[in-house]
């Protein structure tokens, strides 16, 4: 009887900005000392999850701004698995100049780079949750998409220069 | 996500939405159990099947960023799915979800869902959301939210 009523009406709201004040002080006590025992297997699930979301509400309502999406993305999907940068330069078999530079945005990710990527992720995100093939992919042209038409101003007289409409006469 | 047709033992494919305002009309505290109209200025969200607009269930909630939690404010199902002739299973343990979720995002490892509901019924959502008890209030947290995630998230 009690387990049928139990789920149609929850109210927690607290009578006071105090009273959840001292609740969350007591509740943040005891939370400090459970995650002593949470295993760093599970921290590195939760931030990989934490990461996809991440990215999955980045591509559902994509932001236009100047934030390097693509590499700040690719920078925490780094720092969650390895200690060293260079050792997942190392692991995809590229330089870590070359890693360094991606990271910087001082050169584009080379096609190789994405794939060898992929294929990482798929492996790194096995039995933590879906991590679709394409994703990174996604994010890299929404980030493209974006940063161009920031810049149309810059682009746009240059290319209009170069750009002529002209229809041809249709034969009888 | 999907929720269990109890009748039919059909699954049915969900969708977490914030409650628009044209909804308030709807949420009538006979159907809903409180008024959610004090509700309005805070994160709201409804649960309806992908192929009816029927709300099934409701979750308010605050975001605690300095404690790295998210605190649900109000849980509900619709009158229609209380107790032992309920139409659906799974309606509260995907609201939950949906909210550690969210907990899971802004926060990561530290995410935390909190409740509060009545000391009776504490049991119940410890054994069905692996929730733990601290005093008065119950929260689930890492490694539990995982579990939380993989197995409502990823139900098809």
């Amino acid at each position: 009887m009690q387990d049928e009523d139990a789920e149609f009406g929850v109210d927690s709201r607290y009578a006071s900005y105090q009273a959840q004040k001292a609740d969350g002080q007591k509740l943040m006590e005891a939370r400090l000392e459970r995650m002593k025992n949470v295993s760093e297997e599970d921290v590195k699930r939760a931030r990989l999850m934490q990461l996809k979301l991440q990215i999955e509400d980045y591509l559902e309502k994509p932001t236009c701004s100047k934030q390097n999406f693509f590499t700040n993305f690719l920078s925490s999907y780094i720092d969650t698995i390895y200690t060293k940068r260079s050792s997942f330069a190392n692991d995809i078999d590229i330089t870590p100049v070359r890693l360094s530079q991606v990271l910087n945005n001082h050169r584009e990710p080379h096609e190789e780079f994405m794939l060898r990527l992929m294929v990482h992720s798929e492996k790194a995100f096995q039995g933590v949750c879906d991590f679709p093939q394409k994703t990174w992919y996604q994010v890299y042209y929404q980030e493209k998409i974006c940063d161009t038409l920031l810049r149309e101003d810059e682009w746009k007289p240059r290319a209009e220069k170069h750009v002529k409409l002209r229809y041809d006469k249709k034969k009888k | 996500m999907v929720i269990l047709e109890v009748e039919t033992g059909r699954k049915h494919e969900v969708v977490i939405g914030p409650v628009e305002s044209k909804d308030f009309r709807k949420l009538t505290k006979k159907r809903y159990f409180f008024n959610w109209k004090e509700e309005k200025d805070q994160e709201l969200y409804k649960l309806r099947r992908v192929d009816d607009s029927e709300i099934l269930g409701l979750v308010s909630f605050e975001r605690i960023p300095s404690e790295w939690r998210i605190h649900i404010r109000l849980l509900t199902v619709s009158f229609e799915n209380k107790g032992t002739e309920k139409q659906y299973e799974g309606v509260v343990g995907n609201l939950i979800t949906y909210v550690a979720r969210e907990a899971l995002k802004d926060f990561g490892e530290m995410g935390c869902v909190s409740l509060i509901p009545k000391s009776k019924l504490a049991h119940h959502y410890m054994d069905k959301y692996g929730m733990r008890q601290t005093g008065v209030t119950l929260s689930v947290e890492l490694p539990e939210i995982l579990e939380l995630l993989t197995r409502y998230d990823h139900e098809k």
